[in-house]
């Protein structure tokens, strides 16, 4: 797929001729430097912005002539994401927050999954704190929990650690590592702090909006 | 709870400012067409309450060729039988040039109007005996109450004071008589009689040479409601007579007509307003979806479709209404009950008839209610168009 954003002389391609699979339960970290189209891609991936040219299929429904309604129950249904600022909504609780997707889907009854959940970020004592109440740590961890509360597909995390201290970065790393292991969901992962997550299955490296397999800039064989 | 009401009542409840400001724009709103209905519905109640009383009753019978000829007793009595009817008294109007000598100077007024009345049915029938703070009413066939403003411009005429009227009888010819002062009528309102002169009907009769004749027939009911029913008994029982029958809202008519345009473009006016408001909520709400367009993106995000974003701020449309509509008309009750107790007035004017009237205040908070509702559309619907992607950028 490509993303092309701006025309003519201002036109910036974002992303190139870029293709890729993502197993269940595999653990992909995409790296780059700033500017480099990871956030794009991830962007693209989670269906909240369109490829200029290409397709994404996903469970094997291709994603690209969705609309909008459909994109949206699709990301609520197979999708988790994980922002750098946790993105929490300020003026619900911590519990209601990682029901909000469950909220979307009309389902009134998981209460309990989310409290599993909490339990297993170790957020259970804070489920009833507003959002804004908890740490930048404490909120990435219900973010992750809000992420798996629908048993996606996969899970999408941009720059997870990226606005964190080393202790916390270290536990969301962890955490990540060990739902993708425990659940057997898959994780895309973009950050440019790749030593944070030591070893993982896979690793994309974006330069330029080129996609290459493993940490070094080598061309990525086209799958798709 | 549907989750969206539950989120927008929590984004509102933490957003107090702006929910004050918006409840705040409703509630004055409605409060506005509260004042207007108390004072100029009150007013124009209390006209039409005025006029009854003193003038007109419920129903108000005449005789199309001037005078009624049939005994006013009989017809009184006609009436009297009806269960509806308290009673009935009659009246007959004239004019007279009055003067009289106050510490050794004469005074003249000219062309004053004179009511007859018989007192004894009339203190049944209409409050105007009521109004003669000084002194009594005309039980005495030589005796006139005096309006207030005829009395202070006849050199502040007081009671015992005598006065001459002279009459124009029915034959074109004057006739000259004196009363004495039994009592002055003083009223707010222009509806009474401060301009007038009270005599006995009888004694008015006689001058005028119109013996057994009445000029009207005021009836009073038990049951207002029930006026249209005794007129047309009352037409339908003398078919062959020229009498002409007309409840209070037939006889005020000419009187209100004008009126009841104030009202109406007074209301108008306070419709405006409530549109202000309305254009206010949208500010507010256009506020609020601008402070949480992060929000937007991350629910957008996590699957919410466009729609349970409208539904969000149009659920804040109607808390903002909801609560707006209730505090306006606990306001609007509060400030009506006030005016009622008090019997409010300006400066000694017409004491206002207030009265709660239900299906306006029930039609008033609905509106404001779904203005609020309505005014929350156009934020709710550009909430809709922000793309995730956009929305998240914001932080």
């Amino acid at each position: 797929m490509n993303k092309i954003y701006g025309e003519g002389e201002t036109v910036v391609h974002a992303v190139k001729d870029v293709s890729f699979s993502v197993k269940k339960g595999e653990l992909l970290l995409i790296v780059g430097s700033s500017g480099s189209g990871k956030s794009t891609l991830l962007n693209m991936i989670g269906l909240l912005d369109r490829p200029t040219n290409g397709k994404i299929l996903i469970d094997g429904i291709d994603t690209t002539n969705l609309k909008d309604d459909a994109l949206s129950s699709f990301r609520n249904s197979r999708l988790g994401f994980v922002f750098q600022f946790s993105n929490l909504l300020s003026d619900l609780t911590v519990l209601e927050n990682v029901l909000l997707p469950k909220k979307i889907q009309q389902n009134d009854d998981a209460t309990d999954d989310a409290m599993k959940l909490l339990r297993t970020v170790g957020l259970e004592k804070e489920i009833h704190k507003r959002a804004n109440k908890i740490s930048g740590g404490q909120a990435q961890r219900v973010a992750i929990a809000r992420a798996l509360i629908n048993k996606p597909l996969i899970v999408l995390a941009d720059e997870p650690t990226g606005n964190l201290d080393s202790v916390n970065a270290e536990t969301i790393v962890q955490l990540m590592k060990s739902m993708a292991e425990k659940l057997g969901q898959a994780f895309i992962i973009v950050t440019h702090e790749r030593d944070q997550f030591g070893k993982v299955d896979r690793v994309i490296t974006i330069k330029d909006g080129r996609a290459f397999e493993g940490e070094e800039p080598r061309r990525m064989e086209v799958t798709v | 709870m549907d989750y969206r009401a539950h989120l927008a009542k929590r984004m509102l409840m933490n957003k107090k400012g702006s929910l004050i400001g918006a409840v705040l724009a409703v509630s004055i709103g409605i409060l506005v067409i509260h004042v207007n209905f108390v004072i100029f519905q009150g007013l124009y109640d209390a006209i039409v309450r005025d006029m009854k009383a003193y003038r007109f009753g419920d129903v108000y019978v005449t005789d199309e060729s001037g005078y009624i000829t049939k005994s006013d007793i009989a017809l009184a009595n006609w009436f009297e039988r009806i269960p509806y009817v308290e009673a009935a008294a009659p009246r007959l109007d004239s004019s007279a040039d009055i003067n009289a000598t106050k510490y050794g100077k004469k005074h003249e007024k000219f062309g004053v109007p004179v009511v007859g009345v018989d007192p004894f049915r009339d203190i049944r029938t209409s409050t105007i005996y009521t109004t003669v703070g000084d002194g009594q009413f005309v039980f005495a066939r030589n005796s006139i109450v005096l309006g207030s403003i005829i009395a202070r411009d006849l050199g502040g005429l007081q009671v015992g004071d005598d006065v001459e009227l002279t009459f124009v009888n029915r034959w074109g010819e004057d006739q000259i008589h004196r009363f004495v002062v039994s009592g002055i009528t003083t009223s707010a309102g222009g509806q009474g009689f401060d301009f007038s002169v009270i005599v006995h009907i009888d004694t008015l009769r006689s001058i005028l040479d119109r013996t057994d004749e009445t000029g009207a027939i005021m009836v009073k009911l038990n049951d207002p409601s029930k006026a249209t029913d005794v007129k047309d008994l009352f037409l339908r029982s003398f078919p062959t007579d020229d009498f002409k029958a007309e409840t209070i809202e037939e006889s005020a008519e000419s009187t209100l007509r004008g009126f009841r345009s104030g009202i109406a473009l007074i209301n108008l006016i306070g419709y405006f307003g409530m549109t202000s408001s309305a254009f206010a909520i949208v500010t507010i709400q256009m506020m609020i979806v601008s402070s949480k367009t992060r929000e937007i993106g991350v629910m957008r995000a996590i699957g919410a479709k466009r729609k349970d974003i409208l539904l969000l701020f149009i659920f804040q449309g109607i808390i903002i209404g909801a609560i707006g509509a209730a505090a306006g008309t606990a306001l609007g009750l509060v400030y009506t009950a006030y005016a009622k107790e008090t019997k409010l007035e300006f400066e000694g004017s017409l004491a206002l008839e207030v009265t709660y009237n239900w299906s306006k205040i029930g039609q008033t908070a609905l509106t404001s209610f779904a203005l609020a509702i309505a005014a929350s559309i156009y934020p709710a619907y550009r909430a809709t168009k922000l793309q995730p992607m956009e929305a998240m950028r914001t932080v």
